[in-house]
């Protein structure tokens, strides 16, 4: 090996495997980052990319393989190591102090003293200077609180260069940015490249990775799928790698025949809680008795925020929603849940179960106020008890001491199914399941998929959100996209490739009629 | 040593059970190292008499059932709290109001008759009703922290119920009257059995309090809401529930019972309300049996039994201790009580290595701390 | 009007110890809670901190005849150490243990008047520990400045120049070093400090050891200066600091004003009778007391709603969870 095809390499990672329990978070990835170079990590959810940067950044610590920066290899087992190598990284969520000011943010840690006292008057310069360097433009003296999400992102780069960073790290930089910051962002991420910074990004929305990206990994499932140079790739091209071709196992269901509307969504807008930005943007559509929606797209598009909204854990801002033809705008969580709605969680053990409670009182969680389980207050044990052993017969939940189990002593499949099991027995006419079958394995995923057709064949109308593409493919009757908050695309399954869902989901094509 | 172990091993809960065992022993044990600090010659004699004390007699054992009916009711009134997620540290605070809405009735309202002591054991509870129901509120609606307000609160009702008192129904010699003899808790048979004893049916009254909390707690739809906005609230808030309401309705009973404690207190004989300058004491040590007591009612009203039983052989120790010896024993069970987390840490990283197994201590149902 | 001034010098001869001593409380609680954990036990360790003061001066200072303010400075000095030790257990049970804040710290709450009380009887043969109003020095030269001087500097304590010292003391380590933007930046955001390299451990054991130094010294102050006799307990003033801290907003130059209204009327409890004005309206003494509880609960209603609190106040940090 010559030495000088190393120097050109400012980040090498090499047959890098780590794995969690159950997971294989990363398997052989290989990458590659040149001196001066934007390269892009592309992949869907689960495909292991931040793992695999949270490992270069000294979050964790590889199973297998080797890393070399600057052609040496290193061992980087903290952030701080990854900073003495000059290497930085700016999160998905950021971790800045919101009291503080920017320049506090930024020089926290790396602060300058004068006989005890903290001097900003150096700091300040350099902020400065680095700031007209790289067209970052800050208020040092301005609340992080205060400021906007595009310039919060700023200070986080910011903070990266004034520790001398020459490796740039950025995870999903323009999830919460406004089409005009992400413009913004482009421009100073080429002009830092330009300047001789090495820069790594993970994305998923090819436009961006089209605009200011040289070359491209894309992972698969924690695979390591192909290096390539961006302008010699189309999108569709990128799109399959993302995605993949092959159409998996597919479970064998009856064609569905959609009768009448469930559930009417209209204009529907969502404003997240505590950010307060529009997460969920004008959104309509409907779900039929005797068929599957699956709502594909990659995760933090709104899914998750229109399911609360829906549901009534998240007030709405704008917009209405009927079920069976009454109005459920302004219902409470309770009442939506009685009118006709189940509802599989995202979160299972924080909305889906009391993890302390026992399995049987779980199964009953969203029906114990009701006869037969409760009679003038009083509970009745028997009939919970009886209820219990059926659900555990029907749907296969497994856990060491039966109804009595507490809930969090069970597996994650078992509080998955007996979940599944407590929101389908209910008998809804709408159920939605959000990831139903995240983190289970093989067999699990079946059984729950089959479980879910027969509720479809049962008269009902399902409504599914999957970040998954073999689970939207096997199940869904009709497919709807979401992407920023917005419905971009509704496909027949049978009549669209997962490499044109996948051009849907990463934004780059939408249909007029969306 | 080793069966202990597998049966630890095999049976995760008994870990709780064992730290409130050798929270007692530790406690007990300081005592004694204390005690031999100060007087070396009497140590184990004052020990002996501690334990013993309290069965020596009929009258002894009378006495450690009237020293225990009030700490099993505040112990009550903070484990339901406990049970629902919350920290009820205002418990002295409601036993105080409680108890003047108990003496005002009972000092007045004697029209009432041979009932006269039945109401006004239910004034105390909606007095302490609605203080506890404040605590709640404050929590619920404007978000104050429970520990701080009900500790303001604790002192607002000492100053509030001493004005009070001196306005409608002063002693003189600041005490309070006296309740009238109608209005006293009866005290039936139970001086025969418990010959010249201050007993009453007051722990009548405690053990049917703890019978309707175990009964709320365990076979009711509203104590199935009440435990999951303690365990989960956002698996309370997807079920529908409102955990706000259930926040002060937690409140409302806690502070009713240990409003009852504070009737059960005053409406006797033998104790006259002094106007305080300090609080009473009462509503923390039913901290402590909470704690001890795992915040189940019936673990409640045997570790309330325990502590009335140290205090009985405190009296019969004072020939020969302080008081405060007591108090400090109590003090000291309540600190390791506290560390039990640590304890069950402790014991199960040692069960683990000498088992080797992966015991799941999944905390019983309720259990804070 | 210069009745009226040495009637208000009067008021400020008492309140000011009492406020400097919440004060003190209060900044204890305001290190410990900036750095992200709940501190409950402030009264405990306020408790501990008086209690020692009053012992070293009853049992060192007066069998060795030191001078009257050198023995105030033992008191103090005394206090401050016990309390740092106590806090570092609920600190220990707090960071290492993850055990739940509130319960330990009302443990020790509970444990340390107890222990108080029974080494006070043992060792003093009663509970009460008296200590002579011996203390208020007049300043030379500072006590003659017209009106300022009667107000501030007749009567004075040291405890109070002590105090006022460090609330300057802290007020610059907190917003002006690097320790104390450290401290802050772990009680918004450990995740964050941790990621630049702060040991986020280290900074809370300080956090919580600095509230007991601060608290005991507390304890001390209010001993020496405002109430001579040891009860066993100071009335939930411990509490009182700690509704001062969430009043204040988790800022020390506010805290200093509501420690100066709570003082005020805490003092007025005592003193109403001795003011014209006020012995007209005739109200109990009762009713005096009652004053800043209901002030503080009022002033909590309103303030809690919006907490300006720290982020990351009560939450155990877990190194796992990065």
């Amino acid at each position: 090996m010559k030495a000088g095809v190393y120097m050109d390499h400012a980040v090498e990672m090499l047959n890098i495997t780590k794995e969690f329990p159950g997971i294989k978070a990363n398997d052989q990835v290989n990458l590659q980052l040149k001196k001066g170079e934007i390269h892009a990590l592309l992949g869907e959810n689960g495909a292991g990319k931040t793992t695999l940067m949270s490992i270069l950044f000294g979050i964790y610590k590889a199973d297998e393989g080797e890393i070399k920066v600057n052609g040496e290899t290193v061992t980087i087992r903290n952030p701080n190591d990854a900073n003495k190598l000059g290497i930085g990284m700016v999160h998905q969520h950021f971790k800045l102090v919101d009291r503080f000011t920017v320049l506090e943010n930024i020089i926290l840690g790396y602060e300058d003293t004068k006989n005890r006292v903290l001097v900003y008057e150096d700091a300040r310069e350099k902020v400065k200077k680095l700031s007209e360097q790289y067209n970052l433009k800050v208020d040092p003296d301005a609340m992080v609180s205060d400021i906007s999400v595009g310039h919060q992102q700023r200070v986080e780069i910011l903070k990266m260069l004034y520790r001398d960073a020459e490796i740039l790290i950025l995870d999903e930089p323009t999830a919460s940015l406004t089409p005009q910051e992400i413009d913004e962002l482009m421009d100073i991420l080429k002009k830092l490249a330009k300047e001789g910074k090495s820069i790594l990004f993970i994305s998923h929305k090819l436009k961006e990775i089209r605009e200011i990206a040289n070359r491209c990994t894309i992972l698969r499932r924690g695979a390591y799928i192909d290096t390539v140079d961006v302008s010699k790739t189309t999108n569709e091209k990128l799109a399959e790698m993302m995605v993949g071709r092959k159409v998996d196992f597919s479970l064998p269901k009856e064609k569905a025949k959609p009768k009448d509307t469930v559930l009417s969504v209209k204009d529907f807008t969502v404003h997240d809680p505590v950010s307060k930005k529009e997460v969920v943007s004008n959104i309509s559509f409907e779900t039929k008795r005797g068929e599957i929606l699956v709502i594909a797209g990659i995760e933090g598009n709104g899914q998750s925020e229109l399911v609360y909204g829906i549901t009534g854990l998240y007030g709405h801002s704008s917009g209405s929603l009927a079920l069976n033809d009454e109005d459920i705008t302004n219902e409470d969580i309770r009442s939506r849940s009685l009118k006709g709605i189940s509802h599989i969680p995202e979160d299972r053990q924080k909305h889906g179960l009391v993890l302390e409670f026992p399995l049987e009182y779980n199964l009953i969680l969203q029906s114990y106020h009701q006869e037969p389980f409760q009679r003038r207050g009083f509970l009745q044990f028997d009939v919970i008890r009886d209820h219990a052993e059926r659900l555990i017969d029907r749907f296969d939940i497994r856990s060491g001491s039966g109804a009595l189990s507490i809930a969090r002593s069970m597996s994650g499949g078992n509080q998955q199914k007996a979940i599944l099991g407590r929101e389908i027995d209910r008998e809804s006419d709408l159920l939605i399941a959000v990831q139903p079958t995240r983190g289970l394995d093989v067999g699990a995923i079946e059984f729950i998929h089959r479980e879910l057709v027969n509720h479809r064949d049962n008269d009902k109308s399902v409504l599914i959100i999957s970040y998954d593409l073999d689970e939207v493919f096997n199940l869904a009757d009709r497919i709807l996209v979401m992407y920023e908050g917005e419905k971009v695309g509704e496909f027949d399954p049978k009549e669209v490739s997962r490499e044109e869902l996948g051009l849907y989901m990463s934004g780059s094509k939408r249909s007029d009629s969306a | 040593m080793n069966w202990i172990l597998n049966f630890i091993a095999k049976k995760p809960n008994s870990i709780n059970v064992i730290s409130s065992i050798v929270a007692i022993i530790m406690g007990l044990i300081f005592g004694l190292i204390l005690m031999f600090i100060v007087n070396p010659g009497n140590a184990l004699l004052g020990f002996w008499t501690i334990l013993s004390g309290p069965f020596a007699s009929t009258r002894d054992m009378g006495f450690m059932i009237f020293y225990s009916t009030p700490i099993i009711l505040t112990g009550l009134s903070v484990a339901f709290a406990f049970r629902t997620g919350l920290f009820n540290i205002g418990a002295t605070g409601q036993l105080t109001v409680g108890a003047f809405f108990g003496l005002y009735v009972g000092v007045h309202w004697t029209f009432l008759g041979p009932f006269h002591w039945l109401v006004a054991i239910l004034a105390a509870a909606v007095g302490g009703g609605i203080w506890g129901g404040i605590t709640g509120a404050l929590k619920a609606y404007r978000n104050v922290n429970e520990v701080v307000s009900s500790i303001m609160l604790n002192y607002v009702s000492m100053y509030m119920v001493n004005l009070l008192i001196l306005n409608t129904i002063y002693g003189g010699r600041s005490e309070a009257l006296r309740p009238a003899s109608t209005a006293r808790l009866p005290v039936l048979f139970l001086d025969n059995i418990f010959p010249r004893s201050p007993i009453n049916i007051g722990i009548f009254i405690a053990l049917i309090v703890a019978a309707i909390l175990h009964i709320i707690l365990n076979y009711t739809t509203f104590g199935y809401e009440l435990k999951s906005v303690g365990l989960s609230r956002d698996a309370a808030k997807y079920a529908g529930i409102k955990e706000k309401r259930s926040i002060v309705m937690s409140f409302l009973i806690a502070g009713a019972i240990a409003g009852i404690a504070g009737g059960v207190m005053y409406l006797v004989g033998d104790r006259t309300f002094r106007i305080n300058e300090q609080l009473l004491e009462q509503g923390f040590t039913g901290i402590a049996i909470a704690l001890l007591g795992l915040s189940s009612p019936i673990g409640v009203v045997l570790a309330g039994i325990f502590y009335g039983s140290i205090l009985r052989g405190g009296d019969a120790a004072q020939r020969i201790f302080r008081e405060e010896i007591i108090d400090i024993i109590i003090a000291v069970i309540i600190y390791f009580s506290a560390l039990s987390l640590f304890t069950k840490q402790v014991i199960s990283g040692y069960v683990r290595k000498k088992t080797k197994k992966d015991v799941d201590f999944a905390q019983k149902e309720g259990d804070v701390g | 009007m210069t009745a009226f001034i040495n009637d208000l010098g009067f008021i400020f001869s008492y309140a000011i110890p009492v406020m400097i001593a919440l004060m003190l409380v209060s900044l204890g609680g305001l290190f410990s809670e900036r750095s992200g954990v709940i501190n409950i036990a402030l009264d405990g360790i306020m408790i501990m901190g008086g209690f020692i003061g009053a012992l070293l001066v009853l049992y060192v200072g007066r069998p060795l005849g030191l001078p009257t303010q050198a023995m105030v400075l033992l008191a103090l000095v005394g206090g401050a150490v016990v309390g740092t030790i106590f806090s570092a257990a609920h600190a220990f049970a707090a960071i290492h243990m993850n055990s739940n804040q509130i319960i330990s710290a009302t443990a020790l709450n509970m444990f340390a008047p107890a222990l108080a009380v029974f080494t006070a009887r043992t060792v003093g043969g009663t509970e009460r520990i008296n200590i002579v109003d011996r203390y208020r020095l007049d300043i030379p030269l500072l006590a003659d400045i017209p009106v300022l001087g009667t107000l501030f500097f007749e009567r004075a304590f040291l405890s109070t120049f002590i105090g006022i010292a460090i609330l300057i003391i802290v007020t610059f380590v907190f917003y002006k070093t690097r320790l104390g933007l450290r401290l802050r930046s772990v009680g918004e955001n450990p995740q964050a400090s941790e990621s630049l390299g702060i040991d986020v451990y280290r900074m809370r054991y300080i956090g919580v050891m600095t509230s007991g130094f601060l608290a005991g010294l507390g304890g001390a102050t209010y001993l020496i200066s405002f109430d001579n006799r040891f009860n066993g307990d100071f009335l939930g003033l411990g509490f009182l600091a700690l509704a001062i801290l969430i009043s204040g907003q988790w800022k020390p130059i506010r805290l200093f004003i509501f420690a100066l209204i709570f003082a005020m009327l805490r003092v007025l409890a005592n003193l109403h009778d001795s003011f014209e004005m006020l012995a007209a309206v005739d109200l109990p003494g009762q009713f005096y007391r009652l004053l800043p509880y209901l002030f503080t609960l009022i002033i909590l209603a309103f303030f809690s709603k919006e907490s300006q609190a720290p982020k990351a106040l009560g939450q155990a940090y877990d190194q796992e969870k990065r």
